[in-house]
C-alpha cells in the first residue's frame, strides 16, 4: 500500500525554463537507467528475497526512488513551462513537444519510450543485486 | 610448460579449464558499512544527499549548491531525509541500538515537523485532509508547483 505525501523530498525551484537541458533530464525520468525503472525494479525484485534486510531495503529503496521519480518530473515541468515560441522550437525538444507538448513522459533522451526490456527481474538473489549495481551505480 | 622456459614454474598456472587456485581473476568486494560511523545533522545531510559522511562522494565538477531556505517545508524535508537514511541504514544493521536511538530521536522530530507544517500549509495525506474543518487536498500549490514570489 502507498500513502501519498503532498510534497517533495527536496525542493525544486527552477525559475527559467531551459527545453533543452529538460530533453536531456527527461532520461532520469523514464530512461534506461531512470527513476521509473529503479523504483520498478526494486519493487518487484523484492518478492523473491528471501532475507528480511533485502526485504526492507528493496521494499524502502524502491518507495524512495518513487519520490526521486516525482523530483524528476518537477524539473522537466518547471524547465518547460511558459515557452515561448521559439523556445519550442528549440532544437532537441521540439521532436518532444510535437509529440507530448509540455506533459511529461517517460522515455530516453533519444525519444525511445520507456521500457521495462532495461531492468530484469531473475528471482536469484545474486543476479537481481547485481544488476541493481550496475543500475543504479550509472545514475543514482 | 612455460613456453618460455620449458618448466613448470609457474606458480599459478591455469589448468583443464578450472580457476588458478592461487590467483583468481578479480574479487569484487563491497565493505560493510561499520556501526558508530560519522553522522551529518539534519540540513547538511539534506544538502549532501547522505547522512553519513563516510558515504559523501561529491560529483565530478559539482557546483556549489545554493543554500536551501530554512523554512518549514525544508525543515520537515531535512528530518524526513534523516529518517529514510537511517531506517535504509537499519535494514541491514537492526541491532546497533545507538543508530536506532537517534532514528527514534528523528521520527520524533519528524512528527512534530509534520504537524507544525500542516497547521501553516495544510494536509500533506488524505488521512490528515480528514482533520480540517474544510477540504483543503486541493489547496496550491501541488508539489511540482510553486507560487511566483515564493
Amino acid at each position: 500500500m502507498f500513502v501519498y505525501e503532498k510534497k517533495l523530498q527536496y525542493p525544486v525551484r527552477i525559475k527559467n525554463c531551459n527545453p533543452k537541458l529538460a530533453s536531456v533530464i527527461i532520461s532520469q525520468y523514464g530512461g534506461p537507467d531512470g527513476e521509473l525503472g529503479a523504483s520498478l525494479r526494486y519493487l518487484s525484485q523484492r518478492y523473491a528475497m528471501p532475507y528480511p534486510e533485502l526485504k526492507g531495503l528493496l521494499t524502502d529503496i524502491g518507495t524512495e526512488e518513487l519520490g526521486h521519480l516525482e523530483m524528476v518530473g518537477t524539473l522537466v515541468h518547471q524547465l518547460t513551462r511558459n515557452l515561448s515560441e521559439d523556445q519550442i522550437k528549440t532544437a532537441g525538444f521540439d521532436t518532444y513537444f510535437v509529440d507530448h507538448t509540455t506533459g511529461v513522459y517517460p522515455q530516453f533522451a533519444s525519444g525511445y519510450p520507456w521500457s521495462a526490456s532495461t531492468m530484469q527481474v531473475t528471482g536469484d538473489v545474486i543476479a537481481d543485486l547485481t544488476e541493481d549495481l550496475a543500475a543504479d551505480g550509472a545514475m543514482a | 610448460m612455460n613456453p618460455d622456459t620449458g618448466t613448470n614454474s609457474r606458480p599459478c598456472a591455469d589448468a583443464c579449464g578450472t580457476m588458478p587456485a592461487c590467483a583468481p581473476l578479480a574479487v569484487p568486494y563491497v565493505p560493510f558499512q561499520q556501526r558508530g560511523s560519522q553522522k551529518y545533522n539534519q540540513a547538511d545531510a539534506l544538502a549532501n544527499g547522505t547522512v553519513f559522511p563516510g558515504l559523501n562522494l561529491p560529483f565530478h565538477m559539482k557546483a556549489d549548491a545554493a543554500g536551501l531556505p530554512d523554512n518549514h517545508s525544508t525543515q520537515l524535508q531535512a528530518l524526513l531525509f534523516v529518517v529514510t537514511e537511517l531506517g535504509l541504514y537499519l535494514d541491514t544493521h537492526r541491532d546497533d541500538v545507538e543508530a536506532f536511538q537517534l532514528f527514534k530521536q528523528y521520527t520524533t522530530m519528524a512528527r512534530e515537523a509534520k504537524q507544525r507544517y500542516e497547521e501553516m500549509h495544510g494536509p500533506l495525506t488524505q488521512l490528515a485532509a480528514g482533520q480540517d474543518e474544510a477540504y483543503r487536498w486541493l489547496d496550491d500549490p501541488w508539489p511540482w508547483e510553486f507560487k511566483k514570489g515564493d
